[in-house]
């Protein structure tokens, strides 16, 4: 799964922390997501898309094979 | 997230300090015979000294060896399963994977050891086994969670 968190956060100028203390997670679990490391549940995507108020599907995106 | 069944974070301090009196305690027991005359409890009438009965009495234990794997126990549980600083599903699902490989490894393990250690020394395999779970599961979630927070 590929997502754009790096980018959102950009426009919006937050950093890791800002988020991961906005959406309840530690910092290093938004590193390992921004690394698509680690994939979110739903719950998670759908907070941090309501962070950013946009929907869920500009920042997640699925990627062949998914 | 909701996260049950665990310790609160200060629990793994507690964990280490009780961990590390108890496992030089735990081997001194397993490995020398070692006593703590104060722990011997006794029950019933026990027989005279030098008699025949009182070479097969078990009218008295030491608690000793039962002490040092109670101690081993909890302390390791407070250490594998207290709560991080933070806690959230990444963290749940490292500690998930850390089970699974650690119940795995420690199977695989035990399987060897069936396969060549036999007699009384199977015995001490067996002691060992009792926390060799637990300390597989410590040591890999440890290494995994202290890896990626390093990122």
């Amino acid at each position: 799964m590929k997502n754009t968190l790096k980018i959102q956060r950009a426009i919006k100028n937050s950093t890791q922390a800002d988020l991961a203390e906005a959406i309840g997670v530690s910092r290093q679990t938004i590193n390992s997501m921004e690394l698509a490391k680690y994939i979110p549940s739903t719950a998670l995507a759908l907070k941090i898309a309501r962070y950013f108020g946009k929907p869920v599907e500009e920042i997640f995106e699925l990627e062949p094979g998914d | 997230m909701k996260n049950r069944f665990l310790f609160p974070h200060s629990y793994r301090r507690i964990g280490w300090l009780l961990f590390v009196p108890f496992l030089v305690f735990g081997l001194a027991v397993l490995n020398h015979d070692f006593q703590f005359d104060f722990l011997e409890i006794s029950f019933g009438k026990s027989p005279s000294h030098g008699t025949f009965e009182s070479i097969f009495s078990v009218n008295t234990i030491n608690l000793s060896d039962e002490i040092a794997t109670l101690g081993m126990i909890l302390s390791l549980l407070f250490i594998a399963f207290s709560k991080e600083k933070i806690e959230d599903e990444r963290v749940a699902q490292i500690r998930l994977d850390s089970l699974h490989f650690a119940v795995y490894l420690n199977y695989a393990v035990l399987a060897i050891q069936v396969i060549f250690v036999h007699g009384t020394a199977f015995l001490d395999v067996m002691v060992y086994n009792m926390f060799s779970v637990l300390l597989l599961f410590i040591i890999r979630y440890r290494v995994v969670f202290n890896l990626e927070n390093k990122a």
